[in-house]
């Protein structure tokens, strides 16, 4: 039940067809997981957080530095040095103290990501490596969360959205590794990609509108182009196929 | 078949900063092939020592995804062909 408050704090979205009250209470009671505090991380709980997500996990094991505030917007200079996910709980919860946030400074690995995601709705990939957003993926398919992945390279980014056992996972998608590496990157990339995932899980959160499933969205900022890509489901999917269902 | 090709900017380095290249092919393959000799230096960054594409690498038809057996897929005139890479920046 919305309090008065909270009915006047989101009057503004309350007001959108499909949304009302009662998806505002489903906003309410939602808990996500966001997997990093960085550029990504930054712009999705920030939204997530001012749109009244009920419950906001932010996971990340590493500290501020100079050369991140060019685009991990909620951390700032006077942040240098402290965990990410500590910087951004203090200004999360600044911004709407109506939601919880839980900071958890550890980095996600195969032995701790079952535990750490337990009991969440749904996760948000705001990773900046490959083999964690796989790690991520294999744990959305195996448990049927459903899964937001964003991406981003310079003033390129991509988007899309992963419902387990109906649409096509990470895994579908993508099949190698690229090392890890020091990439190029300006803010206002993560902006975009991260505001995208996070209207994805309002959509999901509330049910409404048509998500990003079966679809690759590029977002290339130089030439200011979206492009969509078709996907499928891949049946030989070393996570989602049939024989890794076959395994479990 | 002259297919057009969107060469990821990640790539262009190799490609004299040209992002998209007219070919010529009757397969997926037969068009890279072709990008190939145009720009040699693409080679190695699209395909392995056995002359298979790289794992990172994602090839979209008409916008649609290419995989799998990308190579051995055949396209006709006009048809545009999409050569991305993995991006996990975030």
């Amino acid at each position: 039940m919305l309090t008065k408050d909270e009915r006047e704090r989101y009057d503004r979205q309350i007001m959108i067809r499909g949304v009302g009250e009662e998806g505002q209470e489903k906003l309410k009671q939602a808990r996500v997981f966001i997997a990093g505090a960085g550029g990504l991380g930054s712009v999705t709980t920030t939204y997530l957080a001012a749109a009244g997500i009920g419950v906001i996990r932010v996971v990340d094991h590493d500290k501020v530095e100079l050369n991140n505030l060019n685009r991990q917007v909620l951390h700032w200079d006077e942040d240098i040095g402290r965990k990410k996910v500590d910087s951004a709980q203090q200004k999360l919860e600044r911004l709407n103290p109506r939601v919880k946030i839980e900071a958890i400074g550890e980095r996600l690995t195969e032995a701790n990501i079952s535990k750490l995601v337990a009991g969440f709705d749904l996760i948000v990939d705001a990773m900046d490596n490959i083999p964690t957003r796989y790690l991520l993926n294999k744990v959305v398919v195996e448990k049927n969360i459903p899964f937001f992945h964003g991406a981003v390279y310079g003033f390129e980014g991509r988007a899309m959205t992963v419902i387990p056992g109906k649409s096509a996972c990470l895994k579908c998608v993508y099949r190698g590794a690229i090392p890890e590496e020091k990439f190029p990157v300006i803010g206002v990339t993560p902006a975009v990609i991260g505001c995208i995932q996070a209207t994805e899980v309002i959509k999901y959160i509330v049910g409404i509108g048509q998500l990003l499933t079966n679809r690759l969205l590029v977002y290339d900022g130089l030439n200011m182009k979206f492009t969509e890509f078709k996907l499928k489901r891949d049946p030989n999917c070393e996570h989602c196929g049939q024989s890794a269902r076959g395994k479990k | 078949m002259s297919v057009r090709v969107n060469i990821h900017p990640i790539l262009a380095h190799s490609t004299n900063d040209q992002t998209v290249v007219e070919v010529k092919g009757n397969t997926i393959g037969q068009c890279l092939d072709e990008l190939v000799k145009q720009f040699p230096r693409l080679k190695p960054e699209l395909f392995d020592k056995d002359g298979s594409l790289l794992n990172y690498v994602d090839v979209y038809l008409n916008q649609e995804s290419a995989y799998p057996d990308e190579l051995a897929k055949p396209v006709k005139d006009g048809d545009e062909l999409n050569i991305a890479l993995i991006i996990a920046g975030g």
